[in-house]
């Protein structure tokens, strides 16, 4: 009997196929999606038949956590001239000399203070707080801005004041935004894509409610509401 | 990483022929490479992109509140919205079908608040409820359908040129004009005014919800408006004749 001959065979297994494959899917993630905004409270946006898209620019996104409290997120041109960084620059320190007007205690900003504040994706506070917040390092303001800090307070303050001769924190940070030189941004508010407002599927109603209430006393009154989409049939 | 191999095949070989040479590249590590990176980009990323539903709310001044108020009132459906939500204030979830629990409680008209026999409950109260179903079966279920029937004149009128608009006989955008100018036309006598008001507790799901079907049912006057106490006194008889089981 003559000896079985076991054959050796390489191990090797041809990976190019498995490489082709994970390089079409790593350019399909690439191009189709787009990167989660870094927002203070995750909210699940209710669902709606409308395809109405968001726009990317001249945007003012009012985020409404399910306690109440009220974050903004400013988006400005994509051109230079109105960039972002410089429309939150520019509505941050209208606002502040708008506050300092009603209030006795007066805010001033350094110059690296704004730059920080321009830089900043959604914020939410009242104005009284913004300077020490700023100089925080970034570790302490995503922990301020995620509730771990109790002794700050979080959310724009918001009531249902409707002399806008003495405006809350909200109506002040809202015609802020709406006279900052950028034309295009008081454009898309009148025209009603320049407010956007997002709330989770299951806060409650009044909750919701005074940031309309404050929309409508700004004369606002045109928004849209940030939705998910669904068909017809659910 | 690369090899290169001579393909060995035992026997003789002939003098002078070339040795044959296959190259592997191994691509393992460039696998892995794009899996990390192929994570990365969904954990990151989102593939939904949000949609906007835009709304026009009446403005705060006094005056023009007392006109809209003077809608029509044999056309108008008042819309009230609820939620039912447990102790700690989460949204219960409807047994039946699953979603959240959403109550709509509607009158058509005028709301009925007498109490002539002063038994403490209104006589006859017109408030009726339903929920968001949607359609089951190609059928409108819940409060679609009595915004659909309440709308009929302009769902029907709709509907004939969408089907022109499926057989490819108007463009989009003219099929989009001609639909608004139905929905606008003020020569429909039936259509309807919906007046949508949301109890503190309702969720801003149920708001969106009925906002929808204003959407789907073609109904172009509808309003945000608030609860007043006349609203309120008509759910508080509503649950005191229909008490939970």
């Amino acid at each position: 009997m003559g000896k079985v001959k076991i054959k050796r065979k390489s191990t090797l297994i041809d990976m190019t196929a498995m490489s082709d494959v994970t390089v079409l899917l790593l350019t399909f993630f690439m191009l189709t999606s787009t990167f989660l905004q870094k927002e203070p409270v995750t909210v699940i946006t209710p669902a709606s038949v409308s395809e109405l898209k968001v726009p990317v620019t001249n945007l003012t996104t009012v985020l409404v956590s399910p306690k109440g409290e009220i974050f903004l997120g400013i988006s400005g041109d994509s051109d230079s001239t109105f960039s972002s960084e410089k429309v939150r620059a520019e509505v941050l320190q209208s606002a502040v000399s708008e506050y300092n007007k009603t209030h006795g205690k007066k805010i001033q900003l350094t110059q690296e203070q704004v730059s920080k504040f321009a830089k900043m994706n959604m914020f939410g506070m009242p104005i009284a707080q913004i300077p020490a917040f700023l100089d925080e390092s970034q570790l302490h303001q995503d922990e301020i801005m995620m509730g771990k800090r109790p002794e700050w307070k979080l959310g724009i303050p918001v009531d249902d004041n409707k002399d806008l001769a003495n405006p809350n924190e909200f109506q002040i940070w809202m015609r802020a935004i709406y006279n900052s030189s950028n034309p295009k941004m008081e454009e898309t508010i009148k025209s009603g894509e320049g407010i956007a407002v997002k709330a989770d599927a299951a806060t409650p109603y009044d909750v919701v409610h005074s940031v309309l209430d404050n929309l409508q006393t700004l004369k606002m009154n045109k928004f849209s509401l940030l939705t998910a989409l669904k068909t017809e049939n659910d | 990483m690369a090899q290169i191999e001579q393909a060995d095949k035992g026997g003789k070989k002939k003098k002078g022929a070339q040795k044959k040479m296959s190259i592997h590249v191994d691509f393992t590590p460039m696998v892995d490479m794009n899996m990390l990176l192929i994570t990365f980009f969904m954990l990151c990323t989102t593939m939904i992109k949000s949609q906007t539903l835009n709304i026009s709310l009446p403005s705060n001044e006094k005056v023009e509140q007392d006109q809209q108020n003077k809608a029509k009132e044999s056309q108008a459906v008042t819309l009230i919205l609820d939620t039912e939500r447990d102790a700690e204030g989460n949204v219960k979830t409807d047994p039946e079908t699953g979603k959240p629990a959403h109550i709509i409680y509607y009158y058509f008209g005028k709301p009925e608040v007498a109490d002539e026999n002063k038994d403490g409950l209104i006589d006859n109260s017109n408030l009726k409820v339903e929920k968001f179903i949607g359609n089951t079966n190609g059928e409108e279920m819940g409060i679609r359908k009595i915004l659909h029937d309440k709308n009929k004149t302009v769902l029907e009128k709709i509907a004939v040129l969408k089907q022109d608009w499926k057989d490819k006989k108007i463009s989009d955008e003219e099929y989009q004009n001609r639909a608004k100018d139905i929905r606008n036309d003020s020569l429909i006598q039936d259509r309807p005014v919906v007046i949508i008001k949301a109890g503190p507790k309702a969720s801003w799901e149920s708001l969106i919800g009925a906002l929808d079907e204003m959407q789907i049912n073609q109904i172009s006057r509808y309003q945000i408006d608030n609860i007043n106490g006349v609203d309120s006194a008509l759910i508080f008889d509503y649950i005191a004749k229909h008490p939970k089981k």
